[in-house]
């Protein structure tokens, strides 16, 4: 498992976490290159199906990020999807999924290194979980 | 998904994308999927001829969509969207990979890069297929201009855009208008009196008829998009409504307060002032000890709470230049008294500073040096002994010897910070706000006076610390900006807003209480639920919450986002034709 190179799928709001993420480029910190990084507009965007989505096409983790409490560009999208996170959790743990391979945390348009640090940390947590095995056994239904 | 014809471009932005992501393998391999007409690397996607390139490719290849994985779409993916347009093509039929900001500048490993790289480049492909062609709504824009901030920032603007014959909403939290500014007394580098060039902006302020002031009051929420912005202010509690088309916001900044610094005493000391204390001394043209006799020996201390870890890492750009004026000052005042000035840099950056430092050590004014990372500077009671109220203890580091400065008076050059409101306002405007709580502009190059949010403009230390040419500046540019917009008369909006589907809508009202802006209503004859464009913007929370997949989020639905996902962790399919060839 030492060479295991988790696959991260990584939703992050317009406004706060995916600027973010680009200032930890323009500040050029380097972070774990398993995370792959797809806009929405609010973490409030984030569907319950998209996470589900990225297990079934072979993502080992998924990261949602959004702005901090209280600064949601869109006043509660942020809230809300915290309270559906909690659900997505709890669905995961019943179909025998870790929910640790899941994960929400808040960035803001000037936390780039906060950003380039939770990369690499949510890239561990998912490596010591090993790969995800909804794929194959969804390509292996008979 | 029907057959698209898809032209996908790989910018190397010079080296910047191309030293650490094999473009070329990536066009190569990206240009044998299914859908791909064409796939091109380019040095710079975002020049002219880059531009071209795609305007080219689209009326001779026939594309009907187009790919570009460059730079972060924060910075061009409206540059390629007029690209598209140029030729003819929705630019919605447009999507980004942003595999410079996301990959070559933040990885190492170059064949770990290139491989995540072409994943971005499949979800981007995988989900342009899905776009839609969407129409871009077209609305008046009020010509009034709200204006947040009565300080030299704010004032210019108001007075450029009301000269220019606009009507201009000023709104200042403070009593009277002026702001810092008005707490100084002169300006650095010419040591002008500030109250010369103030006082009268401040009357033609009040007096212009195109100018309505609101003194002491404050903006909480501000509703409305580009061109049709709304909010309410007023006096003693006879509320007015204001409508208006632009936003310049021109807060400035507040003051630090240094009593966490235990070695300068300030708080403890008498005699232990801040910047804007000595300011107002100045401006009352008595400068006196607390005993009431003029000092005899002066010590100005730089980067009090500037340049400092924890507390602003930042440097607030004015103090150096503002002690060398003091200095200036004082050697006028009192022609035989001891000046000392500690400072951790010199940073006389703005135009003629430096020359204001050299003018000012010919003036007999000790310059004595400290390095803040091995120790601060200590001021403490004298002895009684002693022919001055104070000490202060330093290490001088150009010499290298322990020095003990005398003082009657220590002026603390204090950092300079944004406002305790800062984050009513960010909110009330659709404003980000760095760590430091200063405002974010959208670009610093590319677009240094504009937010994120289209009609809001960010003028003067609320932006950052900056002199007072620099707030002038900025506020000039940002009333070009305004008129610009209102010449114009028109603004296209974005229509990414949601969009119901009544054959589907079961009627279950869930969309309508998440929604934060009200722009859900419920038809009861329907029995569906409808979406006002108008005050919808687009956060996509009702579609994540829609039981049945009624609500589409505009350009984020379902089907782009979920594509995207495929696109990024499949190889993706292979051309037939390419099939044959690779296996003969």
């Amino acid at each position: 498992m030492a060479n295991f190179e988790p696959k991260i799928v990584a939703f992050l709001c317009n406004w706060c976490s995916y600027t973010g993420a680009d200032l930890a480029g323009t500040s050029r910190m380097k972070y774990a290159h398993n995370i792959r990084i797809i806009r929405v507009m609010c973490s409030g965007r984030v569907d319950p199906t998209f996470v589900l989505k990225s297990l079934r096409e072979g993502a080992d983790g998924v990261l949602i990020c959004g702005c901090h409490p209280g600064d949601c560009h869109y006043h509660e999208g942020n809230y809300k999807c915290l309270r559906r996170y909690e659900f997505i959790k709890q669905y995961l743990t019943e179909m025998g999924i870790d929910k640790k391979r899941i994960r929400l945390d808040w960035i803001s348009a000037s936390e780039g290194k906060q950003f380039a640090e939770l990369a690499d940390a949510m890239t561990e947590q998912v490596a010591e979980l090993g790969p995800c095995r909804v794929r194959s056994i969804m390509e292996n239904v008979t | 998904m029907k057959d698209s014809r898809i032209g996908v471009y790989i910018c190397w932005c010079g080296t910047n994308i191309a030293k650490m992501v094999d473009v070329e393998k990536i066009a190569e391999d990206i240009g044998r999927l299914e859908n791909v007409v064409i796939a091109r690397n380019y040095k710079y996607m975002c020049s002219d001829p880059g531009q071209d390139l795609i305007i080219k490719d689209i009326k001779e290849h026939e594309l009907d969509r187009v790919v570009v994985a460059a730079c972060s779409p924060r910075i061009h993916e409206l540059t390629f969207r007029k690209a598209l347009e140029n030729a003819g093509l929705n630019q919605y039929l447009f999507e980004m990979a942003n595999i410079r900001e996301h990959v070559s500048w933040v990885h190492t490993d170059r064949e770990e890069a290139t491989k995540k790289a072409a994943d971005l480049v499949r979800a981007a492909l995988k989900r342009v297929s899905y776009h839609e062609p969407l129409d871009k709504l077209s609305v008046a824009i009020n010509p009034a201009t709200l204006i947040v901030g009565g300080g030299v920032a704010g004032m210019s603007a108001a007075f450029r855009l009301a000269e220019a014959g606009k009507k201009v909403y000023l709104v200042e939290k403070e009593a009277d208008l002026g702001g810092q500014a008005a707490r100084l007394d002169l300006s650095f580098p010419y040591l002008n009196t500030v109250s010369s060039f103030l006082q009268p902006l401040i009357r033609k302020v009040k007096e212009h008829k195109n100018i309505k002031v609101f003194t002491g009051q404050s903006i909480s929420e501000i509703t409305g998009y580009v061109g049709n912005f709304k909010t309410t202010t007023g006096i003693n509690g006879k509320l007015e409504d204001l409508e208006f088309g632009h936003i310049i916001v021109a807060t400035g900044l507040s003051n630090y307060d240094p009593s966490p610094f235990k070695n300068y005493g300030y708080g403890r000391l008498p005699d232990v002032i801040t910047s804007i204390e000595f300011e107002k001394m100045l401006r009352s043209g008595n400068i006196k000890c607390s005993d009431g006799k003029p000092p005899r020996h002066i010590a100005i201390i730089h980067c009090v709470g500037s340049r400092n870890e924890n507390i602003h890492e930042y440097c607030s750009r004015t103090c150096c230049a503002t002690a060398l004026k003091y200095a200036n000052q004082l050697r006028a005042t009192f022609p035989g008294a001891g000046i000392y000035d500690l400072y951790a840099d010199m940073r006389a950056f703005s135009k003629a500073c430096e020359e204001l430092y050299t003018k000012t050590s010919t003036k007999d004014v000790m310059f004595l040096m400290f390095d803040p990372e091995r120790s601060l500077p200590e001021v403490k009671q004298a002895g009684w002994k002693d022919e001055c109220n104070m000490l202060i203890d330093m290490h001088e580091i150009l010499s290298g010897e322990n020095v003990e400065v005398p003082a009657d008076m220590v002026i603390l050059m204090t950092a300079v910070e944004a406002q305790k409101d800062a984050k009513d306002i960010a909110h009330a405007a659709g404003i980000s706000m760095c760590g430091n709580h200063f405002y974010i502009e959208k670009h610093p190059k590319l677009d240094p006076v504009a937010t994120t949010t289209d009609g809001v403009f960010i003028v003067g230390t609320c932006q950052g610390p900056k002199d007072i040419p620099e707030s002038i500046t900025q506020a000039w540019a940002a009333a070009a900006r305004v008129l610009a917009g209102i010449s114009r008369g028109t603004v296209t909006v974005e229509v990414t807003t949601a969009v119901v589907n009544e054959e589907i809508c079961c009627g279950c009202q869930t969309c309508i209480s998440v929604c934060p802006y009200t722009a859900i209503s419920f038809n009861e004859e329907k029995n569906v639920s409808e979406v006002n464009e108008v005050l919808c913007k687009g956060c996509g929370t009702c579609g994540s919450t829609c039981p049945t997949g009624a609500i589409r989020s505009r350009h984020f639905t379902d089907m782009q986002i979920l594509s995207q996902i495929e696109g990024m962790l499949n190889e993706g399919k292979v051309k037939e034709t390419h099939k044959i060839l690779e296996e003969a």
